[in-house]
C-alpha cells in the first residue's frame, strides 16, 4: 500500500516556489483570524508524489486499461489531441471575465458548439452552461417552469417520468418543485401510451422522455406521446444520455421535443475523469429561448476599430436572454469541456452519422456474439433478453433471472467474474423494470475482435460454478469490497489520532 | 474520412453476420415520420493536423493572462500548478475512467477521493467533506438548500436564509436557481462602510436556516468580526463560509471560528481557470449536514479477505437511488479536476501552503500601498487586511479606466458596478502569487497617468 498521510518527510515542501515580493513584517492579520495550525497535510517530495499517484492510477480502471461496456455512460475512446488542445494558455489561462475583443476565439467556437448542437437536435437554441447532465435537466425544467409562470399557467405542477427513466429526471424535476407522476412502462420498457393518457390534465408541466430508452429500445410511439402532452398544453423534455444512437438519423426536433440536453461527456468524448468533468448544454425551440440562462453567444457585424481582433468576417458577443432565469453555473459553463467536444465534433463533422451508425451496430453485434456463444456452448437457458426486440439501439440489457433462479448465479456475480476476466462490467441493476439486470454498451470504438473475444469469456463467466462465482474477483487489486461495513463504520478521512 | 472507428470496412461482415444487409436495417425501429432524411448540415470531417491547426489559429486569437499583464480575479485566481500534476492526470487509468461503481478495479481514483476528502477535511477544519461539487457558486447553492434540509424544522424563520449583500450577483443568481424550488426565500446581511460585516444586521439572520458569507469577502477583505457569527445567530442556524482556499494557510480555518459548512472555489488549488470550468466547488461540513449533505462521498472500508479498501458510500442520499427525494439532482461531478487539487496539495504539504499564501498576502501589500501613494485615486477600506484583491475608487468609471489600461496591454482589474451598479467609480484589483512587482509598478503608473488625465 502507498499511504498519503504516511508521507512525512522534512523539507514540507515537494516543490520550490520563488521569494519574489515576501516580507513577512508587513503581514498583519486580524489576531482573531491567525490560523493555529497548520492543516496536517502529509509532506512529499516531488518524487514520492509521483509515484503515489503513479501507483494509485494503477488501481483503477479506465478505456485506456480494457473493454468498458458500461451502460448509459458510453464510455467511448477519447482521443488524445483534445487533451492537447485544451492545454493551449488561449483555453487554458483566460478569464471569463474578460472583454469579448480578448476571447473571439473562444466564442467563435462556443458559436460553432452551440450551432453543431442545433443542426444534431432540431432545436433553435443552445447553451453550452449547464456543466452536467443532471445540471442540464434542472436547466431545462426551470426554463418551462418560467415560460408557465409568465404565460400564467401555473397550476401546472406536474412532471411526468417513466418508471426506467434516470435517476436524475426526478431529481431534478423535484429540485425545481414539481411533483412527480411516474408511469409504468410495457413490459418492453416503452412508453405506455394508456398510463400516459390517464395521467395528462393541465396541471401538467413537462414529460421527461430517454430516447432511446434505458433498454436501448427506440420508442416508437414517441410522435404520439408528444401530441398527448401538447394536447393537454405540455412540453417535451428529451433526455439526451441516449443521443450516441441516434446523430444524423432522427432528432429530437423531429420527435416533437421542446427541450433536450446533451451529455457531452458521452456523445461527444470529453473524458470521464473517474466521475467528472461532463459538460451538460441545452437546446431549446424558439418558445423557450428567452429563458435559457445567460450569456449565450451571437454573431453581429464587427464595429469599427476592432477588426484586428476578430477571427472572421463576423463578432461573436455575449448575449442575454430576455427572460433569463439567470445562471446556473457562475462563469460560463466548462468551458474546457466544450473545447475538448469542439475538436472531437470536427474530427466527425456530417460524418457523426457514422458514429450513430457504428455504435448500434456494435451493440447490436454484441448482442448477437452473446446469444451465439451461449448457444455455442448449450447454456441459452441462462439469460434472457430484457426487452425483445428485433434490433436494439446503441445498448441492450440481459436478464440474469434465470442463472439466478437456477444456479444462484446473479448479475452481481457474473459482474464481479468480469472483473476478473479483466473487463469493466457492464452497468447492473439498472433500468429497476428489469430482473437480474446487466445494460451492455460497447460504443463504436471497439473493434469485432474485441467484441468477439468479450463475447466469448462472458459466457465462459457464466459457465463458472455458483460457488467460484460469489468468490469472483480475485484477481484485483482487492476483493468484494464490504458496502455494509463502510456505512455502518463510517469513515469519511484519515484518522490522525488512531494512526 | 473518419478515423475512429475500428470496424469500418467491416460494416456488411457484421450485418451479415446478424442477418441484415444495411445499416438501414439496424434503424427500421425508429417511425418513418420522424427519421432524418437528409445528411447532417455540418462541414467535412478533418484530420487531427487539421483541427490542431484551427485549435492553435482561433485559441490563439484569445488573449490569455499568462501572456499579458492582468489584475483580474474576482473569484478566480491565477496561479501555478506543478508540472508533474498535468503530467499524472493524463494517465488513461484516471482520466478515461467513470464513476467508481465497481469498486474492486476503482481503488485508485476512490483512495484519492478519501485522500482528498482528509485534505480538504483538514484545510477548512471541519470533519467531512465530499468529493467535489461543480463550482464555488453551485457550492454554495447547495449548502443554503442542505441548511434549510437540517435546521427548518425547528427555525422560526422557516424556509428562510441569509446572503451576505456583498455576494457577486452571478452566484446569487445560482443560488436563486437552486433555492426557488425549495420555496427558499433569500435575505441579505448588511456590511458596514468599511466592508465589514454588519453584526447588528446579522442578528437579524438568528432563528433563520442559514448565513452565507465569503472569507475574504469579495472585496478582498478579511473580516475579523465572522469568528462572532456563529453565537450571534445560534446554534439551530447554519453559519456557511466561502472561501479561497489557498488563504487558509494563513488565515484560521472557519471550522474552527465556527462554520457549520464551508464551501469554495477549489481552482487555485490545482487548477487553471480555463475560462471558468471546468474548475471544482469544495463542500464540507459537520456531522449533523452529513446525511442530509450533496454530493459523493469515500468511505474506507475492508474486502471480504479483511483488506484496506474504499468504496461509495451513503449513497442513499442520491439521485440513481433516492430518485425524486435524493438530496441533490448531482451525478457527474469534477472528481479530475479535485484529483488535481490533491495532487497539488500533497506537492505544497502544510509549509508549502503557508509560503503560498503569504506570498499572495504580500504581493497584494504591495499593490495596496503602490496604489495608495497615487493622489488622484483612494482605497475606501484601507484600513482592513486584504487578500488577493482591493477595491480602488476611481476619479471616473473603471469601465473607462480598464479601456485606456487595455489600450496599452493590461488587464486592469473588474468593473466592480457590475457586482454594485451603484458604484461606477469602483475598480477590484487582483494580485496573487503570480503578479511581479514590476507588473504592480507598471499598472500604478498608468493608473496614475490615466487619472492626472481624467482630472485635468
Amino acid at each position: 500500500m502507498s499511504r498519503l498521510f504516511d508521507f512525512a518527510g522534512g523539507i514540507g515542501m515537494g516543490y520550490s516556489q520563488p521569494d519574489t515580493l515576501m516580507s513577512k513584517e508587513s503581514v498583519t492579520l486580524p489576531a482573531s483570524l491567525v490560523r493555529k495550525e497548520l492543516p496536517k497535510w502529509p509532506r512529499l517530495s516531488e518524487p514520492e508524489m509521483v509515484r503515489h499517484y503513479t501507483w494509485l492510477s494503477r488501481r483503477n480502471f479506465g478505456i485506456d486499461t480494457g473493454f468498458y461496456p458500461l451502460g448509459s455512460c458510453t464510455m467511448k475512446h477519447n482521443p488524445r489531441v483534445n487533451e492537447v488542445i485544451a492545454q493551449i494558455p488561449g483555453i487554458a489561462e483566460i478569464h471569463p471575465h474578460q472583454p469579448e475583443h480578448h476571447l473571439q476565439g473562444l466564442l467563435s467556437i462556443f458559436h460553432e458548439m452551440q450551432h453543431m448542437l442545433e443542426i444534431c437536435s432540431g432545436m433553435d437554441q443552445v447553451t453550452l452552461q449547464p456543466v452536467a447532465g443532471a445540471q442540464g435537466e434542472f436547466t431545462a425544467v426551470r426554463c418551462v417552469q418560467e415560460y408557465f409562470r409568465i404565460r400564467g399557467e401555473s397550476q401546472r405542477t406536474k412532471v411526468i417520468v417513466p418508471d426506467s427513466a434516470h435517476g436524475t429526471n426526478p431529481a431534478s424535476a423535484a429540485m425545481a418543485g414539481f411533483e412527480i407522476v411516474e408511469i409504468p412502462s410495457l413490459e418492453d420498457g416503452r412508453i405506455d401510451i394508456d398510463a400516459l393518457k390517464s395521467v395528462v390534465d393541465d396541471t401538467v408541466a413537462l414529460m421527461m422522455v430517454t430516447n432511446p430508452n434505458t433498454l436501448g429500445l427506440f420508442e416508437n410511439n414517441i410522435s404520439q406521446a408528444s401530441e398527448i402532452i401538447h394536447s393537454v398544453g405540455g412540453q417535451m423534455y428529451y433526455d439526451g444520455a441516449n443521443f450516441n444512437a441516434i446523430l444524423g438519423r432522427t432528432s429530437p426536433g423531429l420527435m416533437g421535443f421542446d427541450a433536450v440536453h446533451f451529455n457531452l461527456h458521452k456523445t461527444f468524448s470529453q473524458p470521464h475523469g473517474g466521475g467528472g468533468p461532463g459538460s451538460g448544454p441545452i437546446g431549446v425551440k424558439a418558445h423557450l429561448a428567452e429563458f435559457l440562462p445567460g450569456p449565450i453567444v451571437k454573431k453581429k457585424p464587427i464595429s469599427s476599430g476592432y477588426e484586428k481582433f476578430a477571427v472572421d468576417d463576423m463578432w461573436y458577443g455575449w448575449f442575454q436572454p430576455a427572460n433569463s432565469i439567470g445562471k446556473v453555473q457562475q462563469w460560463h459553463g466548462n468551458a474546457g469541456a466544450v473545447i475538448r467536444c469542439w475538436a472531437y465534433y470536427r474530427r466527425y463533422g456530417y460524418g457523426l452519422k457514422d458514429m450513430s451508425e457504428h455504435a448500434v451496430l456494435n451493440a447490436n453485434y454484441l448482442r448477437y456474439a452473446l446469444h451465439r456463444e451461449a448457444e455455442k456452448a448449450g447454456i441459452s437457458d441462462m439469460f434472457v433478453d430484457g426487452a425483445t426486440t428485433r434490433v436494439a439501439k446503441h445498448e441492450f440489457t440481459l436478464s440474469l433471472l434465470p442463472a439466478k433462479e437456477k444456479y444462484g448465479i446473479s448479475a452481481m456475480d457474473v459482474a464481479k467474474g468480469l472483473l476478473d476476466k479483466g473487463y469493466m462490467a457492464p452497468t447492473v441493476y439498472f433500468p429497476l423494470v428489469v430482473p437480474e439486470c446487466m445494460m451492455f454498451e460497447p460504443t463504436e470504438t471497439e473493434s469485432r475482435d474485441t467484441l468477439d473475444e468479450f463475447a466469448k469469456e462472458f459466457i465462459e463467466v457464466l459457465q463458472e460454478d455458483a460457488e467460484t462465482l460469489h468468490q469472483a474477483p480475485v484477481t484485483t487489486p482487492v476483493r468484494r469490497v464490504d458496502e455494509v461495513y463502510a456505512a455502518r463504520n463510517l469513515c469519511l478521512r484519515h484518522p490522525f489520532d488512531e494512526s | 474520412m473518419v478515423d475512429q472507428l475500428p470496424n469500418r470496412g467491416l460494416e456488411l461482415e457484421m450485418l451479415q453476420a446478424m442477418g441484415m444487409s444495411s445499416m438501414d436495417d439496424l434503424f427500421d425501429d425508429i417511425p418513418v415520420e420522424v427519421r432524418m432524411t437528409e445528411q447532417l448540415a455540418l462541414p467535412a470531417p478533418q484530420s487531427e493536423e487539421e483541427i490542431i491547426a484551427d485549435a492553435r489559429r482561433l485559441l490563439g486569437a484569445n488573449m490569455a493572462m499568462s501572456d499579458t499583464v492582468s489584475f483580474l480575479g474576482a473569484g478566480l485566481y491565477r496561479n501555478y500548478v506543478p508540472a508533474s500534476v498535468f503530467q499524472l492526470i493524463t494517465r488513461g487509468e484516471f482520466l478515461t475512467s467513470y464513476t467508481p461503481y465497481q469498486p474492486e478495479v476503482s481503488q485508485g481514483m476512490l483512495q484519492a477521493m478519501w485522500e482528498f476528502q482528509t485534505l480538504i477535511s483538514e484545510l477548512v477544519g471541519l470533519p467531512i467533506s465530499n468529493l467535489s461539487l461543480y463550482d464555488g457558486s453551485t457550492a454554495a447553492a447547495e449548502a443554503l438548500t442542505c441548511a434549510v434540509r437540517v435546521h427548518n424544522r425547528k427555525a422560526e424563520q422557516k424556509d428562510t436564509v441569509y446572503v451576505s449583500e456583498l455576494t457577486p450577483p452571478d452566484k446569487i443568481s445560482v443560488m436563486t436557481n437552486y433555492c426557488q424550488g425549495a420555496g427558499i426565500t433569500i435575505k441579505y446581511i448588511k456590511h458596514n462602510s468599511d466592508g465589514s460585516i454588519d453584526l447588528t444586521s446579522a442578528q437579524q439572520a438568528a432563528g433563520s436556516c442559514g448565513v452565507y458569507v465569503e472569507q475574504p469577502n469579495p472585496l478582498g477583505l478579511l473580516d475579523g468580526g465572522y469568528p462572532q457569527l456563529k453565537s450571534i445567530i445560534g446554534d439551530n442556524t447554519a453559519l456557511i463560509v466561502g472561501v479561497q482556499p489557498i488563504s487558509l494557510g494563513l488565515v484560521e480555518a472557519p471550522g474552527h471560528y465556527g462554520a457549520d459548512i464551508v464551501v469554495g472555489e477549489g481552482q487555485p488549488l490545482g487548477s487553471p481557470i480555463t475560462a471558468g470550468g471546468p474548475i471544482y466547488g469544495i463542500f464540507a461540513c459537520s456531522k449533523p449536514y452529513l446525511r442530509l449533505m450533496p454530493g459523493r462521498i469515500v468511505g474506507k472500508s475492508i474486502d471480504v479477505d479483511g483488506n484496506e479498501a474504499y468504496c461509495l458510500t451513503l449513497s442513499t442520499r442520491e439521485q440513481h437511488i433516492r430518485r425524486h427525494r435524493a438530496t441533490s439532482n448531482i451525478c457527474t461531478n469534477e472528481t479530475l479536476i479535485a484529483l488535481m487539487g490533491a495532487m497539488h496539495m500533497s506537492l505544497l504539504g502544510p509549509e508549502g501552503l503557508h509560503h503560498l499564501a503569504l506570498r499572495n498576502i504580500t504581493a497584494c501589500n504591495l499593490a495596496k500601498q503602490k496604489l495608495s501613494e497615487i493622489g488622484t485615486i483612494a482605497l475606501p477600506h484601507s484600513n482592513g487586511t486584504h487578500f488577493n484583491e482591493f477595491i480602488v475608487e476611481l476619479p471616473s468609471s473603471a469601465s473607462n479606466c480598464l479601456e485606456y489600461l487595455d489600450g496599452v496591454d493590461i488587464i486592469g482589474g473588474f468593473d466592480a458596478s457590475r457586482w454594485y451598479p451603484e458604484r461606477k467609480n469602483w475598480l477590484l484589483v487582483t494580485v496573487t502569487d503570480q503578479t511581479s512587482a514590476k507588473e504592480i509598478e507598471l499598472l500604478a503608473a498608468h493608473i496614475a497617468l490615466w487619472s492626472s488625465g481624467v482630472n485635468a
